[in-house]
Parts: structure tokens; sequence; C-alpha cells
């Protein structure tokens, strides 16, 4: 019996190490992959949002609470994009560790310059975001100020690996800036486009092209047939270069649409995970590729 | 500079010729010399008053430098601004204030049978007494004002948040639910207190706008009314770091329920819960939820006839199960199951011939099911439900004599939903309700309207 105990005593011992990693949640799968970047082999990863899924719908599952349950940090998206399930995980997470004030709550958000924040806003106007547009994930100004900050709280967190981290984000940064010369030497500037949803905002400002239109009259609200035909309308008149949605937003609709007009409807993926974006770096790629 | 000295020069030494013959050689050497150094101090003075030109130059052009650098922090407020600006999870415009949202929820209601009629049909051997008009049994023909609930929750401080649901009725205002809520226990405990809706069961701890039909489902509506179990009292729950999700919870309540305890069942808390669920993701689509609980404790009611009151202890199992199947945000499937099951046992006191009351045990032991599925294509939504009572026990022993009520309580329901955003809901309803074993049918038609304002928080799964 004695044996036994002690071989159990062991192992405990042996696996602790592996217990000492930092364990992150990330809400959204570019988050995560950002913070692989950044943390490398020191941190476990884990997505709550599958990269299929629309993030604006995503619902609470219980699965969704025991992953919080076991975070040392939870990394999110903010500007509201959450709001509809996070809220209701942290809570019922049980977890002090990641309640909001607490270092293990990161709102990424909070290094991002969002656009588009409204001066006045209603839910008249559909689904809008009060705090601004919240999906920055495919601007690399951003997402660069958004590692930085996951790279200083993880050296907050686990000090003993703060150089680890900080090497792994020149690295990310140097990268990130090769790159993005890359993809603003493409010729994406004065092109105009119409999208389904307001996902490329920050894209369209950093690479100089123009979002005229989009599908959904109001953010989450589909298009009714009176609306549809105006946008027929206003593609054949102002021929776009194309017509922009992704798989779980707006695929449909945006095709229909292009069938219509004779337009090209670019399917683009929406987060990290899908085809051609395994992770944020390839997922920018395969975007400026499409469009370009 | 030197060109313009040699220049100078030749031109001194030119005039020098031309005068030469008039003036003697001693004075005009002597003019010369002092022309020269004239011109050699004028030099001076120039590269002097040049050379400060020059610093001064450089001077303004540090100080726009230092100007420069000291812009810079000046730019920094809005990226300090940036990180203060409030970006919390409870959403954007809020700070001090509690959130606060307000549902309305209003139906239009039809029925076959006579508002008299609809007022006073019971579930014998379940229940026949009582204000079913008060007790969400009973609707009204035509318009209903179902409530306007406010809502308000908001953090306490780093340790509790609070949490509100009060319902303002035409009756006036009830607190459905005011209670506060640990964050920041150890080892993944937390403990809820104040009045609130129990753990117990699936539908029970749901509000009911988030009802996947407008009422509750026969079992609930025989074993507990209103809007289920919410009582004041103190809950435990622990949420283990297993591999799959587990909740554990133990309640201790008032115990004021009306079927089930009854507030003057005994002095101080008399009503007990537990319940323990689990989940599994079966695919990225998929989830299971399953679940077990229990509630006991004293009662003393007089729901269960007419002149009657009883007296003695309740215990209520149910055991649910939930499986929810979602390939998209377009369409979405769940099917969902409670199977309850009471004990009850004690003394029930007639006293409906007047002047004499007598007093015979009762036991009763009660089961009911429902099953429920509920479709969702884009911003439809279609459900079935079927509820049944007696489903395995009908036991109503009274003085050790079995009582036969007749058929088996039934219903079958059929609902159709539009929703335009998350914030409003149009529901059609049909109710076939054969629940009064009288043979009659109680057919219902039910057309609800739910709209949400203000800042609701995400709903449990």
């Amino acid at each position: 019996m004695k044996k036994y105990l002690l071989t159990f005593l062991m192992v405990l011992l042996l696996t602790t190490p592996a217990l000492a990693k930092v364990n992150v949640v990330a809400t959204l799968p570019f988050i995560g992959s950002i913070a692989k970047e950044i943390g490398k082999d020191k941190i476990d990863v884990a997505t709550l949002v599958k990269p299929s899924q629309d993030p604006h719908f995503a619902e609470a599952k219980p699965s969704m609470i025991l992953a919080a349950r076991k975070a040392d940090i939870i990394m999110y998206n903010g500007l509201d994009l959450e709001i509809g399930y996070l809220p209701r995980i942290i809570e019922s997470s049980s977890n002090p560790k990641i309640q909001p004030g607490k270092i293990g709550n990161l709102d990424c958000s909070q290094f991002v310059s969002a656009i588009e924040k409204p001066t006045s806003v209603d839910r008249s106007m559909g689904d809008v975001h009060p705090l601004g547009n919240p999906h920055y994930h495919f601007s690399p100004k951003n997402i660069l100020k958004v590692a930085e900050g996951i790279s200083k709280v993880l050296s907050e967190l686990d000090a003993s690996n703060a150089v680890f981290y900080k090497s792994n984000l020149q690295s990310f940064r140097e990268r990130l800036i090769t790159k993005e010369k890359q993809w603003g030497s493409r010729p994406l500037k004065g092109k105009k486009f119409v999208a389904y949803h307001r996902l490329f905002e920050y894209l369209a400002r950093e690479f100089g092209f123009q979002i005229i239109a989009y599908v959904e009259p109001k953010p989450g609200i589909p298009p009714s047939a009176g609306y549809l035909s105006e946008l027929v309308e206003l593609i054949k008149r102002s021929k776009p270069n194309a017509i922009l949605a992704t798989e779980a937003n707006g695929k449909k609709e945006s095709e229909a649409l292009g069938q219509k007009t004779g337009t090209k409807v670019i399917i683009l993926p929406h987060d990290v995970g899908n085809p051609g974006a395994q992770d944020w770096f390839s997922l920018m790629d395969t975007i400026i590729n499409s469009i370009s | 500079m030197k060109r313009r000295i040699v220049f100078f020069l030749l031109l001194s030494i030119f005039a020098c010729a031309v005068n030469s013959y008039a003036a003697d050689i001693e004075s005009r050497l002597n003019a010369l010399e002092e022309t020269i150094k004239q011109q050699g101090r004028t030099i001076e003075e120039q590269q002097r008053v040049i050379s400060e030109l020059r610093e001064e130059l450089k001077k303004s052009k540090q100080e726009d430098v230092v100007a420069a650098t000291e812009k810079v922090p000046e730019e920094k407020p809005p990226t300090e601004e940036k990180s203060l600006k409030f970006t919390g999870l409870f959403g954007g415009s809020n700070l001090a204030n509690p959130n606060i949202s307000l549902i309305l929820n209003t139906f239009g209601y039809t029925s076959n049978l006579k508002q008299i009629e609809l007022n006073t049909r019971g579930i014998p051997g379940y229940y026949t007494n009582g204000d079913f008009t008060k007790n969400n049994i009973a609707n009204t023909k035509g318009f209903n004002l179902d409530s306007a609930e406010l809502g308000f929750y908001a953090p306490v401080d780093p340790y509790f948040n609070l949490y509100a649901t009060i319902p303002i009725t035409e009756n006036g205002i009830e607190v459905e639910e005011v209670y506060f809520l640990t964050t920041s226990l150890p080892y993944g405990f937390q403990i809820k207190g104040g009045k609130f809706k129990s753990g117990f069961g699936r539908i029970n701890g749901q509000h009911s706008h988030v009802w996947d039909f407008k009422d509750l489902p026969l079992p609930y509506r025989a074993f507990i009314a209103g809007e289920g179990i919410e009582e004041i009292g103190v809950q435990i729950n622990y949420l283990p770091p297993l591999p799959f999700y587990t909740l554990l919870g133990f309640e201790v309540l008032q115990g004021k329920n009306a079927m089930l305890f009854g507030p003057d069942a005994r002095s101080g808390p008399h009503a007990f819960t537990g319940f323990a669920k689990a989940s599994f993701d079966l695919s990225d689509n998929s989830t299971l939820l399953i679940g077990q609980s229990v509630i006991s404790g004293s009662t003393k009611t007089n729901t269960i006839a007419d002149n009657t009151e009883f007296q003695g202890t309740s215990t209520l199992y149910d055991t649910e199960i939930t499986y929810k199947w979602k390939p998209s945000t377009t369409q979405s499937f769940t099917l969902q199951s409670e199977y309850l099951y009471r004990d009850q046992k004690g003394d029930l006191s007639d006293s409906s011939v007047p002047g004499v009351t007598t007093v015979n045990t009762l036991k009763r032991a009660q089961d009911g099911l429902y099953v429920q599925g509920i479709y969702q294509l884009y911003r439809w939504r279609l459900g079935a439900r079927y509820d049944l009572l007696d489903l395995f026990k009908k036991d109503y022993i009274l003085s050790g004599n079995q009582t036969d009520f007749g058929a088996k309580p039934w219903r079958v329901s059929g609902m159709l939903e539009f929703n335009p955003t998350e914030f409003s809901r149009l529901r059609l309803q049909y109710n076939h309700d054969m629940s009064a074993r009288d043979g009659r049918a109680n057919d219902e038609m039910i057309l609800q309207l739910l709209f949400a304002i203000g800042a609701h928080g995400a709903h449990p799964f």
C-alpha cells in the first residue's frame, strides 16, 4: 500500500512541472494564437469559441465554465463582442483569479485604438457596439499592441519567464513589420468592396481600400427583399471589386447577391483555425491575397 | 571674405596711385595703413555678428528639439485615456451605475372553456384548491399583462455581485429574486444568498421570459406551481476541476412554496436542496447536460383539495437531461426532458362538513414527465412539448386506501416563435390540455410578446 502511495506521490511530483505552465483561456481563436506566439511552450491555451463559430452568436456552454474554472488568465476581445456569454462564464467559473479587476482578466481591447465609436447609440440601430467596432483582429497595428499587452501581462503573471516572453514578442514584432511591408505593397489602394458585416473596417483603413456598402442593412439584421434590390442597383452603378463575407457570416446572402449582379464574391476566413489560417499571420496572408 | 579684402586693397592701391601726385608719400602711406586697419576692424565686427547669429540660431533649434520632445508626452494622454476608457465586462456606459433592464411580458389568450371553468380547473389528486389566477395557472381570456420585469445587476465590490429581479404586475411590485453571489472564494466554491430561484431541476432556474413555452410543463404545475421554487435562503455550490463539467450544490431554504412546504409548516428554515449536474461536449456542435436534484422539507398546505389542510413532509426528486445541437448560427435543435417524482407523508384534516374536522393519514407518491424539442432556423423557432402525470406512480393513499382519480392527466403543446432580434420575441402557442381528468379538453391559444430593453445579462446554457 505504502509503495503505491509513494509511486503516486512520485508521479504527482513528476507531473508538477507540467502543471506549472500558465493556463490561458482565450475567448476567440486569434487571441489564443497571439498568446501562443508570445508564450510558446510556457503556456497552455484553451479557446472557448470554435473557429467555425460566428463570435457574435456564441453561447455559454458548461465546458466553457469548466475551462474558465481552471484558468490562470482569461483573455478576451472586449468592446462588448463577448457580452452574450462571457460575463456569465466568468461569474460561474468560481475562479477568483479571472474576475474583473484581477490581473487574470485581460480585456485585449484596452490596448487598441477602437474606430467607429458611435456618439450616440440605441438598439433601433441594430446590434451596434457602443464602444466601437470590435473586429480589430485584422489590424496589424492593433494586433502588435495586443501582443505587447499580452507579453506584459504574462511577464507579470509568470515573472520567471519574463525574458522569454519579451524575446518572443521581439521576434513577433520583427515578423509583423516585415509582413506589414509585404501586405502594404499589395495593390489594395483605391479598391472598392461591398461587405456583409462591418468586419473589415480596420483593414480598409490600414490598407487604403473602401467598403462602399453592407449587405446587412444594420449590424446583425438580415437584409429584407426591398433593401437587397436597392443594393443590387447600387452594385450595378458603382461596380465594386467584390463582395466580402465569411463562412459563418453572410455567405449565402452574399453569394445570392453576387449571382444577381455578376460580382465576384470572396469568402474569407474570419478567424484563426479556418482553412488557410493556421495562425494569425497566415490568416492575414490569406485575406490580403484573396482581396488583392 | 579674402577676395573682398584683396579687392579693397587693390582699390585702395589704385586710389593711392591716382592721388600719388598730389600728396607726399608719407601721409599717403599713413592714410592707406589707417584704411586697411579700419577695414580689418569692420570685417572682424561682421564676423562676430555672424557667429553670434549662428549661435542664436543653434540655440533656437535646440529649443525646438526640446519643445518637440516635450510635445511627445503631450500627445500621450490619448493613449493613456485609451487604457482608462471603460471596457469592462459589463458593457459600455456604466462605471458606477448598476445594469438595469426592463422586460415586458404580455400575451393574448383564448380558450374553448368559460372563464369560471378556467379559474377553478385543478388537477384532482394533485391540487384542486388555491387561487389559480395568482399562481400562474389560470389565464384571463383576452389581453393579459404578465409583468414588466425590472432587472438590476452589478458587482458590489471585488467579493460580491448583486442581482435583483423585480416584476411589476397590475397587482403591485414583487421581489422575485434578489441575491448576492460571491466571486472570490477559492477552490471552486460559490455562495449565493437572499431570495433566488433554486438550483433544483432545469426549468426551475430559468426566468419566465426565457422559457421555451409561455407556461410551465404539467409536472412543474402539479408539484411546484408559480414560477418554480423561489425561496429565501442560502446556496453553496462547488465546481470541481474534473475533466468534465460537474456542479454540486446544496441549499438551505425557508420553505415558503405553497404546494411543497408552506410558510407555517415549521418555524425556521425547513426546506433543503441538493443537486448534481454534469455536462459533456459530445462534439464541437453538440452538448449533453444531465442532472439529479432533490428537495425535501416540512409541509403545511391547503392546496390538495377544498377545505383541507395537509401537514407532513414532502420530498421532490428531479432527473433532467438536455441535448443541444448547434452546428451554426442559423440552426439549432434542443431536446429537453425532466422526470419529477414526489413523495409525501402526513395527515390530511378535512373540514368540508361544517363543524366536523376529520383527520386521516395521507401518503402520496406521484410522478410526471415532460419532453420538449425546439428547432431553430434563422430567426424562427418551432417547438413541441408533451406532458404527462401519473406516469409510473399514482399513489394517493388516504387512511390506507388508494383513491383513484381517473384518467392520466396529459397535455400537448406546440409553438412557433419569431425573434426579430435577441431583444424581442413573438410567440404563438397552442395547448391541448387534458389535465383535469374530466374528459374535457382545454384548447388554448396564446399570442405572447416579449421585449427587453436596457443592459440585460448573458443567459446561461
